[in-house]
């Protein structure tokens, strides 16, 4: 079957934007993207969605997040709201993994292991910075894959 | 006043009031004669437990404050369990944390029934509801009088002033109640008392 997973979109979308600007400011790599090079997300093929969605927020809760804390207090509120947002959807997730309604293809193999090398490929804060401020891709392609 | 490196006792009684999704934290002051005690207010949520060795998150809003309420809707916006704590600060002196018992997760909030008004508007069903905000969904049930088991029922996800619900017959009793659902939680309320109007005009 397929996985059926609420999501608060809403809210996580709202704790972004409060923090876009500040986050995206502090990424001086303008010219390279991490979860859009060299394909962008809307190539994946639907059967494959479910995998990489997971897949994308085990990244960001295992490896982009803890690398965020700023010396602002209002963004650091903000990310951990995403953050425990991201935790409780992941976890989601999961439990469709359990019972193989989110099966990984080769290609979302393929695509998660790029994004994991041009993650790599930077220094861990600036990667981590960089991941945080292109969220809204994440989102946006989320939201246009419902 | 205290002297030297007198202890200030942490807060006790330090509980969550939580209603239709807005969390509160409350303790009981911490008494000092003759000085004003202020308090700060830290969050844990299950990600920084797990993901960032336990760090808490001050709540710049309810730092060195007086009052002995902090709103915590904002920064409890995610459905795991959370941690508060909250400690006493008299000048350079800090009194130990003292920290919520167990964990909190905001789908324990207590959700109350929805206030409607059914109005009869010459044949027109209508419903004004009080806003709740944006978790909120309204399931609004509807039935002619008498007619109890052809009850409708409509889904309001965005509460605008009035929502029309049908066209009544003339003379016709018409009966509503509603419920609020949160989706982030998956839970109701219970159902508003029901609300009967009756159409104008004779009836055929």
């Amino acid at each position: 079957g397929a996985c059926r997973v609420s999501i608060s979109m809403t809210e996580i979308r709202a704790g972004f934007t409060a923090i876009k600007t500040n986050i995206q400011s502090r990424d001086p790599i303008r010219t390279l993207s991490i979860l859009s090079h060299p394909h962008s997300l809307h190539k994946v093929k639907s059967s494959d969605r479910c995998c990489i969605t997971y897949q994308l927020f085990t990244f960001y809760v295992d490896k982009v997040f803890k690398h965020c804390r700023t010396e602002d207090s209002f963004v650091n509120r903000k990310i951990s709201s995403i953050a425990n947002s991201f935790l409780s959807t992941r976890r989601k997730l999961g439990q469709c993994r359990e019972q193989n309604n989110c099966l990984c293809g080769e290609e979302s193999t393929e695509k998660f292991k790029q994004i994991l090398a041009n993650y790599e490929g930077l220094n861990v804060t600036s990667a981590a910075m960089k991941s945080l401020g292109e969220l809204d891709i994440l989102l946006d392609w989320m939201e246009k894959s419902r | 006043v205290l002297g030297g490196a007198a202890l200030l006792p942490a807060p006790q009684s330090i509980s969550i009031l939580s209603t239709n999704m807005k969390h509160f934290l409350t303790w009981s002051p911490v008494i000092v004669q003759g000085a004003t005690v202020r308090y700060s207010v830290e969050f844990q949520g299950e990600y920084e437990r797990e993901y960032a060795n336990g760090s808490w998150i001050p709540i710049s809003e309810c730092s060195l404050t007086t009052a002995t309420v902090c709103n915590l809707t904002e920064d409890i916006s995610a459905t795991v369990a959370y941690k508060l704590r909250v400690r006493a600060e008299l000048g350079a002196t800090r009194s130990q944390w003292g920290t919520t018992k167990g964990f909190f997760n905001r789908a324990m909030t207590s959700l109350t029934p929805p206030l409607l008004r059914a109005v009869a508007d010459g044949h027109h069903l209508l419903v004004e509801l009080a806003d709740m905000g944006p978790s909120f969904q309204f399931w609004v049930l509807y039935w002619r009088k008498g007619q109890e088991s052809r009850v409708q029922q409509k889904v309001v996800k965005e509460v605008s002033s009035v929502v029309h619900l049908d066209t009544m017959e003339a003379g016709a009793e018409y009966c509503v109640k509603a419920q609020t659902h949160v989706e982030a939680i998956n839970r109701s309320s219970s159902f508003s008392p029901t609300q009967c109007v009756r159409a104008q005009g004779d009836t055929s």
